[in-house]
C-alpha cells in the first residue's frame, strides 16, 4: 500500500501525541489513585480513629471524674462527668456518621450500649448512693460493676481502632504500590515516547535521505548517458513513485537517443544524397545548366543528373513518388543505374529500360518514379527527350529584338508511363530545335502540387505564368524566384521537394554544321 | 492550413464496393487510404470503385497509394476502378500513364463497368 510522506509525518506525530495522551492518562490515574487512598485514610480512617479514641477517652474520663467525686465530694467533678457524657454522645454521633461497614457499626452499637449501661450504673447506682451518703457502697459498685464496663468499652474501642489502624496501614501500602506502579508505567511510556521520537527524528529522515541519495546517484549516472539505472525503492511514498518515474524517464531518454541516432543516420543519408546530387556540373560549350533544389525533408525523392560527352549534354530530372527515406532510396536506385549505364555509353532508351527494371525490382507497392531524359546537341541545338510520366518541360524563349520580351510554353509530346510499375512503359522520344537564348526548364511535380491553404494546387497554369513573367530574370535567379512565388502561394508550407533545372542554350560558333534552327517539335516513337 | 484529415466510407453496391473519400490525398493521408484498402482486402472486399468526387487535391503520394491499391486488389483477385471528374486528377493519371491500365470514368456506375471481368466474387 502506498502512503504519502505527508501521512507518514502526520502518523508519526499522531503517535507521539497519542503517547503524550497516554502519559497524561497515566498521571491522572495515579493522582486519582492517590486521591482515593487519601480519601480512605485522611477523610475516613483517621477521623474514625479520632472519634473512637475520644469515645473511649470520654468514658475513662467519666469513670475518673466519678471516682474523684466519691473521694472528694467535689461537685465540679460531677459537672466534669456530665460534660464528658455530652462529649461521649457527640463523638458517638460523629462515629456513627463516619463508620460505614456493618462490623464497625455493630462494634459501635455495642460500645454505645456498654457506655449507656455504664452511665446508667453511674447515675442510678453510684451517684444516687453517694448522695445518700453510702459512699463505700458506691465505691464498691463502681469498682465491681463500673470497672468491667470501662474495660469492655476499652476492648471495643481497641477493636474499632484496630480496624481503622489496619485501614490506614492498608492505605499506606496501597499508596506505596500505586506509586510504584505509576512510576513504572510513567517510565515505560516515557521510554516508549522517547524511542518513537528517536525513530521519527532519526530513522525516518535517515531512510528518506538514503533513498534520495540513491536517486541523486542514479540521476548523475543518467546525466553521464547511462540510461540503465534501476533504483529499487519500496518506501511506499512519493520517493518510490519518483524512482518509478525515473525508470520511465530513462525509457523515454532511450527512445530519444534512438531517435537521435536515427536522425544522425538520416543526416548521413541526406549528406550522401546531397553528394550524389550536387556534384559539380560538367562544363559544356554552348549550353549551361542551373540546378535548384528545395527539399521538404532531410532526404527526398527528387533527383537530377547532368553529363556531357562529345557534343551531347545530357540533362535528366527524376522524381520518386512519396516522401522521406523510401523515396530517397528509390531516387538513389534510379540515379545509380542511370550513371552506371551512361558511363558505359548506353543510349537513353536502354538506360531507361534498365532503370525501369531496377526500380520494378526495388519499388514498394505504391511507389513509382517519373523522369525526363533529355539530350542537347550543344552545337546544333537539337534536343531529344523521353518523358516517363513526368510533367512536360517548359520552353522559355526571348522573342524581342531587345532580348527582354519573352514567351514560354509547355513542350507537349508523347508521354510514356512512369517507371517501376509497368513492364513496358513505352519509350517515345520527342525532338525539337533550340535557338540561341532559349531556355529549357525541367521541374518536378512539387511545383505543380504545391498546395494553398484552400487545397488548391499551384498547377501548370500558374507555373507557366510565373516562368513567362520571370523570362527577363537570369537563369541563375529564375528557379529561386519561382520557388519564392510557390512558397507564397503555399503560405510557406511545402510538403514536397521542389527541383528545377534551367538549361540555357547559347549556340556555338564552333558547331560542326552551324545549325541554330528554329524550335520545332517532332516525335520519334 | 492545409487539410490533413480524410474521411473514408465504404458502401456496398451490387457486385462491388464503393470507397468514398472526403479530403485530400496527400502525404499526410495516404496511410489512411492504404489502411482502408488493406482492411477491405482482409474482409474479402476486393472489387472496389474509389470515388474521388470529394477529393479536391491529390499529389503523387496519393496517386502512389491509389495505384498501390490497384496492385494489391489485383493480387487478391479483385480490381479497382476510379470515379473521377477532376481535371487535375485526370491530368495526373494521364501524365504518369496510370490512366491506361485502370478504369476511370466520371461516375461510380460507369467506372464499375470497366472493372476486370471475373474480378473478385461478384
Amino acid at each position: 500500500m502506498r502512503m504519502s510522506l505527508r501521512w507518514k509525518i502526520v502518523g508519526g506525530y499522531g503517535l507521539l501525541l497519542m503517547l503524550i495522551a497516554v502519559l497524561g492518562w497515566v498521571t491522572l490515574t495515579m493522582f486519582g489513585s492517590l486521591r482515593s487512598v487519601q480519601r480512605d485514610v485522611f477523610d475516613e480512617a483517621i477521623p474514625q480513629l479520632e472519634a473512637v479514641n475520644e469515645i473511649v477517652r470520654s468514658y475513662t474520663a467519666q469513670s475518673a471524674a466519678v471516682r474523684g467525686f466519691l473521694i472528694s465530694s467535689n461537685a465540679e467533678l460531677l459537672q466534669q462527668y456530665s460534660s464528658e457524657v455530652a462529649t461521649a454522645r457527640t463523638w458517638q454521633a460523629e462515629a456513627k456518621r463516619l463508620l460505614s461497614s456493618r462490623r464497625d457499626r455493630r462494634l459501635l452499637q455495642d460500645l454505645v450500649a456498654t457506655g449507656q449501661s455504664f452511665q446508667r450504673l453511674i447515675n442510678e447506682e453510684v451517684i444516687a448512693r453517694a448522695r445518700k451518703g453510702k459512699r463505700t457502697q458506691a465505691f464498691r459498685i463502681l469498682g465491681q460493676d463500673g470497672a468491667p464496663l470501662i474495660s469492655e468499652i476499652e476492648v471495643l474501642g481497641n477493636l474499632l481502632q484496630t480496624v481503622q489502624k489496619d485501614k490506614v496501614a492498608a492505605g499506606e501500602s496501597e499508596l506505596q504500590q500505586n506509586s510504584s506502579d505509576a512510576l513504572v508505567t510513567l517510565l515505560l511510556v516515557t521510554i516508549g515516547a522517547l524511542l518513537i521520537g528517536v525513530l521519527l527524528a532519526v530513522l525516518l529522515p535517515g531512510r528518506l535521505v538514503a533513498n534520495i541519495s540513491r536517486l541523486v546517484e542514479a540521476t548523475r549516472a543518467i546525466g553521464r548517458g547511462d540510461f540503465d539505472q534501476r533504483v529499487e525503492i519500496h518506501s511506499g511514498d512519493e520517493v518510490e513513485e519518483l524512482a518509478e518515474r525515473l525508470d520511465e524517464m530513462q525509457d523515454g531518454l532511450k527512445r530519444l537517443r534512438t531517435l537521435a541516432y536515427q536522425e544522425r543516420e538520416l543526416e548521413i543519408a541526406a549528406s550522401i544524397q546531397q553528394n550524389l546530387l550536387q556534384r559539380s556540373l560538367p562544363d559544356a560549350p554552348g549550353a549551361k545548366v542551373w540546378p535548384l533544389q528545395r527539399q521538404a525533408n532531410l532526404v527526398g525523392g527528387d533527383w537530377y543528373d547532368v553529363g556531357f560527352s562529345g557534343k551531347t549534354l545530357t540533362v535528366v530530372i527524376g522524381d520518386a513518388s512519396g516522401k522521406g527515406v523510401g523515396a530517397a532510396l528509390m531516387a538513389t536506385v534510379a540515379l545509380t543505374v542511370l550513371r552506371a549505364e551512361r558511363s558505359l555509353g548506353t543510349g537513353p532508351k536502354r538506360v531507361i529500360e534498365k532503370a525501369n527494371q531496377a526500380l520494378k525490382e526495388a519499388t514498394a507497392q505504391d511507389s513509382f518514379t517519373t523522369l525526363v531524359y533529355l539530350t542537347i546537341d550543344v552545337y546544333s541545338g537539337e534536343v531529344r527527350w523521353i518523358n516517363m510520366g513526368h510533367p512536360s518541360p517548359f520552353l522559355l524563349q526571348c522573342d524581342g529584338d531587345d532580348g527582354q520580351t519573352g514567351r514560354g510554353y509547355y513542350l507537349e509530346g508523347p508521354r510514356n508511363r512512369a517507371l517501376g510499375w509497368f513492364d513496358d512503359p513505352g519509350l517515345a522520344e520527342t525532338v525539337i530545335q533550340l535557338r540561341p537564348g532559349d531556355r529549357l526548364v525541367l521541374f518536378t511535380d512539387g511545383f505543380l502540387e504545391a498546395k494553398a491553404p484552400s487545397s488548391e494546387a499551384f498547377g501548370e497554369h500558374r507555373l507557366a505564368q510565373g516562368l513567362s513573367r520571370l523570362s527577363r530574370v537570369g537563369s541563375s535567379e529564375l528557379g529561386e524566384q519561382l520557388v519564392q512565388e510557390v512558397e507564397l502561394f503555399a503560405a510557406g508550407k511545402l510538403d514536397d521537394d521542389l527541383t528545377m533545372l534551367v538549361t540555357e542554350f547559347y549556340g556555338s560558333e564552333a558547331s560542326p554544321d552551324g545549325r541554330t534552327g528554329v524550335a520545332e517539335a517532332s516525335t520519334e516513337v | 492550413m492545409s487539410q490533413q484529415k480524410i474521411e473514408i466510407d465504404i458502401e456496398d453496391a451490387t457486385g462491388y464496393h464503393i470507397l468514398r473519400a472526403v479530403g485530400d490525398f496527400d502525404v499526410y493521408t495516404v496511410g489512411t487510404l492504404r489502411d482502408s484498402i488493406g482492411t477491405m482486402i482482409e474482409e474479402g472486399k476486393t472489387v472496389v470503385v474509389v470515388d474521388l468526387d470529394e477529393v479536391p487535391f491529390m499529389d503523387s503520394s496519393g496517386l502512389g497509394a491509389l495505384m498501390g491499391g490497384v496492385r494489391r486488389l489485383r493480387e487478391a483477385g479483385g480490381d479497382l476502378a476510379i470515379a473521377c471528374t477532376s481535371e487535375p486528377h485526370l491530368k495526373l493519371f494521364d501524365i504518369t500513364g496510370f490512366g491506361e491500365g485502370v478504369s476511370i470514368a466520371p461516375t461510380v456506375e460507369e467506372a464499375a463497368k470497366g472493372l476486370r471481368d471475373g474480378a473478385g466474387s461478384r
